[in-house]
C-alpha cells in the first residue's frame, strides 16, 4: 500500500508531422540540396530514424549566402517598425504551435517534455517578443553611433537547446537589420526546419532567413564564405577556436559562446536544502548538456558530508526515461558520440581514484542513456575536474575559505558561469566580484531571461546574447 | 660631422628602461634624430608581467582617484604644450596643426577623465527579468590590454589608443612604431601623473617582430590594433590569438561610447528576492 | 549533534535553541521546487491509488460554534464509510472536533479504525494561560480523544520567547503521554518560511508527533510551500536520529488535485514511508467529497455529482 509509483503520462507524438526528407530553406522556399546528400536524424531515446536532412555543400551554402545578400536589400528597405511586426508575428505563431515544437524538440533531441514545454518554448517565444520590440528602438540602445547592421550573418547553433539557441541568434540579428544563414546542429535540425515554415507562413521577405542543414563541413563552408560579414557560433571551445582561426586576417565579425566548467560554490552558511535543489538543477537540467552547467560542486569542507548525503538522496528522486513522459526529469543523451564521450571521461574519473555515486534506476534498452552521477574524493588535477563533460555528471571539490573557493573556481580556462550559495549578502557580493564568469547565479542556478545578457569570460567566448548587450553582437559602430 | 642622436627609453613598470637586447632603431625627424629601443620578445614579456600587476593596482583605485590621475595627465601636457608643438612640427605638422592636435588631445584626456566614474552607468543595467529575481549586468575591465598605436602624427590619436582601455580599468601596453618619439616623450608626463607602476607601459619597436607573441601570450587578454597592419600580421595575430580565444579588435582611434565597449566584460548576477 | 531523546521524544532546550538559530531558508528556492513538483502528472492507477490514500489520511473536521451532536454523529458515520456503495473506499483516518463533542464522536466511531481527534489548548488563538491549556487538554483526553491538536503560542513566538513556545508544547505533551500530539503552527500568521521552519523545529523538539499547518480559522490556510518546508524539517529531524514524525496539512484544501500535489511533495521529499495515515494527514471537510467524485469518475469515466454521496 505504501509504494506509490507514478504511472506513465506520455505526451502524444501525433501532433507533429515529420516529412520523410527535408531540403534547405533558401530564399523563402525549401529546395533540394545541390549535394544530393542526406543524413538521418534519429530519436536518441529510441534510435528510430525520424527523417533525412540535406547535407549542405559549398554550393548550397553559396546559394544561401547569395539569397541572404539579396535579402539585405529587402530587409534594409523594410522599416524598423515593420521588421518589429514580423518578429512579433513569429513570436505569436511560436506560441500557438508551441506544443508541436516541444514534442518535436523532445523527439529529436531527447530532452524531457517538461523542459521543452515549460522552459525552451516559453523562452523562445519570449525571446522573439523581446527583440521584436528592440527593432524600432536600436538608436536608443547604445546611441546612434552604434546602430549599423553587419549585413549577412552566418549562425551556427548547437544541439542542446536547438530552438532556443535559434531564437537567441535569429531574433536579435533580424531585429538589428541583418539577414541570416543558419546552420542547425546535425543531430537536432527538426525544430529549425519547422521554424523555417513559420517564416514562410508570415511572409517574411525572401532571403531574410535562410537555413542550410548539414554537418561540420557545412558549417565550415559557411565560415569560409567570402560574403559573410559576421559569424555567431555557439558550441564547443575547440570548434570555436577553429572558427576564430579560420577567420584570421578577414574582416568578419565574430561572437563565440563556448564551453564551461562552472563552479557552484556552497558555503557552510547556505540554506542547504535549497542549495541541494539548485545544485541538482545546475547539473542535471537537460541531462547536463548545458554549457553553463554547474559541473564543479565546490562545497565547504565542514559541510561536505551532510551536503553530499542530502544531495545523493535528492538525486535518487530523479526520474530517468522516456523524454515524452511528463514525469521524466532526465531524458536521453543526445547522441551516441556524446554518450561515448561521457563514458570515457567518467571511466577516467574512476581510474584516477574518484568515488562515483550513480542513482539506482532502470535505463531503457534502446537509445542513449546515462545515470545521474556524482563524483566525490576528486583532486583538482583529475580530468573530470577540469574538462567539460557535457553530461549528467557532477564533480565535487572542497574548500576551506572564501578566498580558496574563488581561487579554485577561477582555476580553469573557462569563464561562462558560476554559482554562489550563502545566506550572507556581503559574501555573495564579495564572491561575485571575484569570479571570472559572465553569469553569476547567487542562491539560484540556470535561470534565463531574454532581458538578461549571457556569455563568457576567458575561453568561454566573447560577446553577449540577451538583453541590451545582446544587440551589440549584431551592431557595428558607424564611422 | 658626427650626428648627435637623442635617445629615448621605454617606460615600463614606472621606470625608464632600455631594451634588454640593447638593440635600437632610428627615427629621423626634420631637425632631430632619435635612437629608440627596439622591443624584443623578452621586453614584451616583461611588459606583460608589469601590466598584470599594474592591472590589479589600477583597477583597485577608486573611480575618483583614476579620474584625477587622467586629469593630472592633461595638466602635465598643458604645462609642456610648447615642447609638444615643437616636436610635432619636427614631425612635419604646421604650427597651427600641431597646436590644434595638442589641444584636441588635452580635450580628449579630459573627456575620458570625466567618463571614468560614469561609463558603467552608461553600459551596465538592471535587467527586468521575470519572476522574483534581482538581475544586474555589472561591467568589468577585461584586464591586460595591448594596443598598437596608429602611425599618424598625432598626440590626440596616441592618447585615444590607451585612454578607452584605461578608463574602464584595464592596464595598457601601448606600442608605437614610426611615431614612437611622441609616445616616449609623453611617457615623461605619464610618469609625473601618479599612474601606479605598470598600469600604462609605453614601448616601441617593429610590430612585426612581436606580433606572434602578442597573439600568443595568454596573459594579454585583449589586443587592439589602431593601425593599418598587413594582412599577414592580421592573420598571425588572429591565428595565435585563437588558441586562447583572445579578444582582438581592429579599429581606428575614436572617442565616444563605442571606443570603450571592446574593453568591457559584462558580468550578469542573479539573486532571488524573498523574505 | 546530540541524538539522545528525553522522555516523550523531546530534545533538550539547548540543542533546540541551536537548531532554531541555525535555520536557513531561501523563499524563492522553495517556491521553485514546489512549482516544479506541481508539474508531476498523476494518471490512471497511480491516481486511484493516491485518491484512496487521501481518504485514509483524512481527518474529517468540523470546528464550529454551531456544531451539535447530530452533526458530529453524521460526520463520524461518514468517516467510517465515506462511500457505502464502494467497498474499496477506505475509512477516513479520524474525525476532528471540539473537546465538548469528543464523547459523542467516540460513541459513534466505536471500534472502527476511525480515531477521534480533539483540538485543545484554547484553539484557535491559544491566548490563555498554560494552566487553562493543560486542563482543556486533560478534559479532551478524559472524554476519550485518541489524538490532540494544539496550537503554538504565537504571542510568545513573535515576542521572541521561543523557550516559552517550546515549554508549553512540552508540558502539553506530558499531559498527552502516548496520545498523539499534533501541533498547529498557524502558518498563515507566521508568514515567512523562516518562521515556519523555526516553529517546526520547536514543535518537533518539544515532542510533537505531528506538526500541522493551520487551524482553518483564518483566511490563509495551508500551502504546499509550507508543507515542503515542514517536510524538510521533519527529514532533517530524522537525519539527526530523532525518528520519524508526521505532518498534517489543513485549511483550504478542497480539491483532489490539490491534495495529490501535497502527496507528491511528501513522496519526493520524504519518501513513500511517509505516505501513510501514521505520518501524513489532511484536515478537511469538503475535500472528501471531491476525492469520492474523482474515484467514481476514474471507475466509471463519467463526471459525478455530490448528491451521489452521503452528507458528512
Amino acid at each position: 500500500m505504501n509504494n506509490w509509483e507514478y504511472a506513465e503520462s506520455i505526451e502524444s507524438e501525433k501532433i507533429v508531422n515529420i516529412e520523410k526528407k527535408y531540403g534547405h530553406f533558401i530564399e523563402g522556399e525549401f529546395v533540394s540540396p545541390n549535394s544530393k546528400k542526406y543524413l538521418d536524424t534519429i530519436s536518441p531515446s529510441t534510435e528510430e530514424v525520424l527523417s533525412s536532412i540535406s547535407i549542405g555543400d559549398e554550393k548550397d551554402v553559396d546559394f544561401a549566402v547569395n539569397a541572404a545578400k539579396e535579402g539585405v536589400k529587402q530587409w534594409s528597405k523594410t522599416s524598423p517598425s515593420e521588421r518589429s511586426k514580423y518578429l512579433f508575428k513569429l513570436a505569436r505563431l511560436i506560441q500557438e504551435r508551441s506544443r508541436e515544437f516541444a514534442v518535436l524538440e523532445s523527439l529529436d533531441g531527447g530532452k524531457p517534455i517538461k523542459e521543452s514545454r515549460d522552459f525552451d518554448l516559453p523562452q523562445v517565444a519570449q525571446n522573439f517578443f523581446y527583440y521584436a520590440g528592440w527593432a524600432d528602438k536600436i538608436d536608443l540602445a547604445w546611441g546612434s553611433g552604434i546602430s549599423k547592421p553587419y549585413g549577412v550573418v552566418g549562425q551556427i547553433i548547437p544541439w542542446n537547446f536547438p530552438l532556443l539557441m535559434l531564437s537567441w541568434k535569429v531574433a536579435p540579428a533580424l531585429a538589428t537589420g541583418n539577414t541570416v544563414v543558419l546552420k542547425p546542429a546535425e543531430t537536432t535540425p527538426l525544430t529549425a526546419l519547422l521554424f523555417a515554415e513559420l517564416c514562410d507562413e508570415i511572409g517574411l521577405p525572401k532571403g531574410v532567413f535562410n537555413l542550410v542543414t548539414g554537418d561540420g563541413t557545412t558549417g565550415s563552408h559557411l565560415v569560409n564564405h567570402k560574403d559573410i560579414k559576421k559569424i555567431a557560433f555557439t558550441g564547443s571551445t575547440s570548434v570555436g577556436k577553429y572558427i576564430q582561426k579560420s577567420l584570421s586576417g578577414r574582416d568578419v565579425g565574430l561572437t563565440l559562446e563556448l564551453g564551461g566548467k562552472a563552479a557552484n560554490i556552497v558555503y557552510n552558511d547556505a540554506a542547504l536544502d535549497e542549495a541541494v535543489d539548485g545544485v541538482v538543477n545546475g547539473i542535471f537540467f537537460n541531462q547536463g548538456h548545458v554549457c553553463c552547467a554547474g559541473s564543479r560542486l565546490l562545497v565547504q569542507e565542514d559541510i561536505h558530508d551532510v551536503f553530499i548525503d542530502k544531495l545523493e538522496k535528492r538525486m535518487q528522486t530523479l526520474r530517468v526515461g522516456n523524454p515524452l513522459d511528463k514525469n521524466t526529469d532526465i531524458g536521453a543523451i543526445n547522441s551516441k558520440d556524446q554518450l561515448d564521450k561521457i563514458n570515457e571521461l567518467v571511466n577516467e574519473g574512476v581510474n584516477d581514484g574518484g568515488e562515483l555515486f550513480q542513482i539506482e534506476c532502470e535505463l531503457p534498452k534502446n537509445g542513449f542513456w546515462f545515470k545521474p552521477s556524482l563524483f566525490t574524493g576528486v583532486q583538482a588535477n583529475y580530468k573530470i575536474a577540469t574538462e567539460e563533460i557535457f553530461g549528467p555528471v557532477l564533480t565535487t571539490l572542497t574548500f576551506r575559505t572564501p578566498d580558496e573557493a574563488v581561487e579554485i573556481a577561477n582555476n580553469t580556462e573557462y569563464g561562462l558561469s558560476a554559482g554562489i550559495w550563502t545566506e550572507k549578502g556581503s559574501k555573495i557580493l564579495w564572491t561575485a566580484d571575484r569570479l571570472d564568469a559572465g553569469v553569476v547565479w547567487a542562491n539560484t542556478f540556470n535561470k534565463f531571461d531574454p532581458a538578461s545578457p549571457f556569455g563568457g569570460y576567458k575561453e568561454s567566448g566573447f560577446g553577449r546574447e540577451g538583453g541590451r548587450h545582446g544587440l551589440l553582437s549584431y551592431l557595428k559602430a558607424s564611422s | 660631422m658626427t650626428e648627435v642622436k637623442k635617445t629615448y627609453k621605454h617606460y615600463v613598470d614606472g621606470k625608464f628602461v632600455r631594451s634588454e637586447s640593447g638593440k635600437v632603431y632610428a627615427i629621423d625627424l626634420k631637425n632631430e634624430k632619435y635612437e629608440i629601443p627596439l622591443t624584443s620578445k623578452k621586453d614584451l614579456r616583461d611588459a606583460v608581467t608589469s601590466s598584470k600587476a599594474g592591472f590589479a593596482k589600477w583597477n583597485s583605485l577608486t573611480m575618483y582617484n583614476k579620474s584625477q590621475i587622467l586629469y593630472r595627465l592633461s595638466e602635465m601636457i598643458e604645462g609642456n604644450k610648447e615642447s609638444y608643438i615643437i616636436l610635432l612640427q619636427d614631425h612635419g605638422l604646421s604650427k597651427s596643426e600641431a597646436k590644434n592636435d595638442i589641444e584636441n588631445s588635452i580635450n580628449t584626456i579630459i573627456w575620458y577623465a570625466g567618463l571614468v566614474d560614469k561609463w558603467e552607468q552608461l553600459t551596465g543595467n538592471l535587467n527586468p527579468v521575470a519572476g522574483e529575481y534581482f538581475n544586474i549586468s555589472h561591467q568589468e575591465p577585461i584586464g591586460v590590454t595591448f594596443t598598437l598605436n596608429s602611425n599618424s602624427i598625432s598626440l590626440d590619436d596616441l592618447v585615444k589608443s590607451f585612454l578607452p582601455a584605461l578608463t574602464v580599468g584595464c592596464s595598457v601596453i601601448n606600442f608605437s612604431e614610426k611615431n614612437a618619439v611622441i609616445a616616449l616623450k609623453l611617457s615623461e608626463d605619464i610618469n609625473n601623473s601618479d599612474f601606479p607602476a605598470g598600469s600604462l607601459n609605453i614601448i616601441a619597436g617593429k610590430f612585426e617582430n612581436i606580433v606572434e607573441d602578442v597573439g600568443g601570450h595568454v596573459e594579454i587578454k585583449h589586443a587592439v590594433i589602431y593601425d593599418d597592419i598587413s594582412k599577414e600580421s592580421k592573420t598571425i595575430i588572429g591565428e595565435k590569438g585563437s588558441e586562447s580565444v583572445k579578444r582582438i579588435s581592429f579599429q581606428p582611434p575614436t572617442s565616444g561610447l563605442s571606443s570603450i565597449l571592446p574593453f568591457i566584460e559584462t558580468k550578469t548576477v542573479w539573486h532571488p528576492k524573498g523574505k | 549533534m546530540n541524538t539522545k531523546l528525553s522522555i516523550n521524544n523531546t530534545v533538550d532546550w539547548t540543542t533546540t535553541e541551536d537548531m532554531v538559530n541555525n535555520v536557513k531558508i531561501d523563499e524563492v528556492g522553495v517556491l521553485d521546487r514546489v512549482s516544479l513538483l506541481a508539474t508531476r502528472s498523476i494518471k490512471r492507477e497511480s491516481k486511484l491509488n493516491a485518491l484512496q490514500k487521501i481518504i485514509s489520511m483524512c481527518d474529517l473536521t468540523t470546528l464550529e460554534g454551531e456544531d451539535t451532536e447530530g452533526k458530529i454523529i453524521q460526520m463520524s458515520s461518514k468517516a467510517i464509510a465515506p462511500d457505502p456503495n464502494d467497498e474499496s473506499v477506505p475509512s477516513a483516518a479520524a474525525v476532528c472536533v471540539y473537546p465538548a463533542l469528543v464523547s459523542t464522536a467516540k460513541k459513534t466511531v466505536k471500534d472502527s479504525s476511525v480515531k477521534v481527534a480533539s483540538v485543545s489548548s484554547y484553539f484557535p488563538s491559544g491566548q490563555a494561560p498554560i494552566e487553562s491549556k493543560i486542563s482543556d487538554t486533560k478534559f479532551a483526553i478524559n472524554e476519550g480523544a485518541d489524538e490532540i491538536d494544539i496550537v503554538i503560542n504565537r504571542k510568545a513566538f513573535f515576542e521572541g520567547d521561543y523557550k516559552k513556545v517550546y515549554e508549553e508544547i512540552k508540558s502539553l505533551k506530558d499531559v498527552c503521554g502516548d496520545i498523539h500530539l499534533k501541533t498547529i503552527l498557524e502558518i498563515g500568521e507566521l508568514k515567512t518560511y523562516e518562521n515556519i521552519k523555526k516553529a517546526s523545529v520547536i514543535a518537533l523538539c518539544a515532542g510533537s508527533d505531528f506538526i500541522k499547518t493551520s487551524t482553518g480559522k483564518i483566511s490563509n490556510g495551508s500551502s504546499r510551500e509550507a508543507c515542503l518546508v515542514m517536510a524538510r524539517t521533519v527529514r532533517e529531524f530524522q537525519s539527526y536520529g530523532y525518528g520519524m514524525r508526521g505532518i498534517k496539512v489543513a485549511g483550504g484544501i478542497r480539491s483532489a488535485k490539490d491534495a495529490i500535489r501535497y502527496l507528491v511533495i511528501i513522496n519526493e521529499e520524504l519518501g513513500t514511508s511517509w505516505l501513510s495515515p501514521d505520518y501524513f494527514r489532511f484536515g478537511a471537510s469538503s475535500l472528501l467529497d471531491d476525492v469520492l467524485r474523482q474515484i467514481k469518475k476514474l471507475k466509471t469515466n463519467a463526471y459525478q455529482s455530490s448528491y451521489y454521496f452521503p452528507r458528512g
